[in-house]
């Protein structure tokens, strides 16, 4: 479970979080949604300790990420498929991480296969796709087989099969009763796969509701997110015109 | 969750870290190399026209010091194996997929720290000891050689050695200071070389300012007896040392300072 509370950022003159609070719960996908800007990447980026909250608190099973014993096997995440070093092989990035957190050799292994990247990880991530660097950030994710999954946008770079995979992996991970949690600034990637949506506009919760529910009467969910998000974009032009956020 | 337990594997998670890139042996390969062609052709040089020297040429010879001729440039070497380690996580965004396996911070940047000042501490007393006797091996075709148990001469080569180990670690402190490979890179020069003129510059006022300069703590460090007209300029052994220790405890403590900020 994931759970924050009164979460505020502020980055000098730029409030990036405005008391934001919400839970994850256990057991199901609950999407993360909101226009770029909207503070989906500042709220995971505390919730995983990159980042120290201006106020208020983020919490993994009731305790901050930074003093998890063995992080890892916690929380699995993919926040940015290039936080890889080009000159390292997928297979030496993975051996550190395990390494880091006394989770065996053996599990390297299980994870490249289950990506599909078993015949290429000896090779430099440099030489790597899109695609296939989104695959190795999604193998680190489940290398500590955590009850917690984050994603930070997964699709990116995917192709069609690729999406497909994974997100029968998302719909899989929520049946076997573990918290996944996935960010997307496009509801069409997310409606179909998410039972829950919590939903972000210039630092501040929009909605945190049932997929179902944010459809009032006639109109297709697309049409419910614009409309909900629609006052919350991220650049406006001040009157000065300058852009602001 | 001991400190203990998950610094040893902070330890092991960065070991794998810096032996998994081509450009930890490419910086270690480039450094043995220089110090061992400029230290035979230097050392070669002395034996050949030793015969013809000047009697203050002579006086100004020191069988250690010029062994280590090449090993002066294989220093920069080391300190960019140094803002590499810490600076190349930033670069690349690692440091993401790093802090979130170590959030300790302070786990994260000592375990870093110890790794690369513990390899290159060992790789900094071969490449001393090395370039060491194949120095002495040219030298005694005139029987210019020392031995290692020859007055200062082991306490010379062993702090030639060190002191590489030492500019490795300021580079690293400067990696995670900076954050930025190139930019570390420039201060790394700035410190080790254009200090140097600096440091001249300001001799009308003092010559402190030269005793503090890295460049010039390394020439007392890594010779036997220090000579000729620059003398003025050099720091007492034990004011070198010192200097040693405060470019450790300021850039190893300003990279532990910014490896505590947020992490962009």
């Amino acid at each position: 479970m994931i759970t924050v509370r009164q979460l505020t950022k502020r980055y000098r003159s730029t409030l990036a979080l405005d008391e934001v609070s919400f839970t994850v719960v256990p057991g199901r996908v609950t999407g993360f949604l909101g226009p770029n800007g909207a503070g989906k990447t500042t709220t995971l980026r505390i919730v995983m300790g990159l980042q120290t909250p201006t106020g208020g608190r983020a919490e993994i099973d009731g305790r901050a990420y930074r003093s998890l014993g063995h992080p890892l096997r916690e929380v699995g995440s993919l926040l940015d498929a290039a936080a890889v070093h080009p000159g390292r092989t997928a297979e030496n990035h993975l051996r550190f991480l395990a390494a880091s957190n006394d989770i065996a050799r053996r599990r390297v292994v299980e994870v490249l296969d289950s990506t599909g990247l078993a015949d290429v990880a000896r090779r430099r991530v440099g030489a790597y796709s899109l695609g296939m660097r989104q695959r190795l950030g999604i193998a680190v994710a489940l290398l500590g087989d955590p009850p917690v999954l984050v994603f930070d946008e997964p699709l990116n770079g995917l192709d069609p099969e690729g999406i497909h995979w994974f997100r029968n992996l998302m719909r899989t991970f929520a049946t076997e009763g573990r918290t996944v949690f996935v960010s997307s600034h496009l509801i069409s990637e997310i409606a179909r796969t998410a039972d829950h949506l919590i939903v972000l506009g210039r630092g501040r919760v929009l909605a945190d509701c049932a997929v179902d529910a944010l459809v009032h009467g006639p109109g297709s969910l697309e049409q419910a997110y614009l409309t909900l998000t629609g006052s919350a974009a991220e650049f406006r032009t001040s009157p000065r015109g300058t852009v602001a956020r | 969750m001991s400190t203990a337990h998950a610094m040893s594997r902070g330890l092991t998670a960065e070991w794998i870290k810096l032996r998994s890139l081509r450009s930890t042996y490419v910086s270690m390969a480039s450094a043995l190399a220089v110090a061992l062609v400029v230290g035979v052709i230097d050392t070669a040089s002395v034996a050949q026209h030793w015969a013809t020297l000047s009697p203050s040429e002579r006086a100004s010879f020191d069988p250690v010091g010029t062994s280590f001729d090449g090993l002066q440039f294989g220093v920069l070497a080391f300190g960019i194996l140094g803002v590499l380690a810490s600076s190349s996580e930033y670069g690349t965004g690692l440091i993401q997929a790093s802090l979130t396996a170590v959030p300790r911070r302070s786990v994260f940047f000592a375990a870093k720290a110890i790794v690369v000042g513990a390899t290159s501490l060992v790789l900094g007393e071969l490449f001393a000891f090395g370039t060491y006797f194949v120095g002495q091996v040219m030298l005694s075709r005139s029987d210019l050689d020392v031995s290692l148990t020859d007055p200062d001469v082991l306490r010379a080569v062993g702090g030639a050695g060190l002191f590489l180990a030492a500019v490795a670690l300021v580079g690293l402190g400067l990696g995670a200071l900076i954050r930025h490979t190139a930019g570390a890179v420039a201060v790394l020069v700035g410190l080790l070389f254009v200090a140097y003129g600096l440091g001249r510059a300001l001799e009308s006022w003092s010559y402190l300012p030269d005793r503090l300069l890295l460049a010039n703590a390394s020439l007392v460090i890594g010779q036997v007896h220090v000579h000729g007209d620059h003398v003025r300029r050099i720091p007492s052994l034990g004011l070198a040392y010192l200097d040693l220790g405060l470019y450790l405890a300021v850039f190893l403590g300003l990279g532990a300072w910014r490896t505590r900020r947020d992490a962009q």
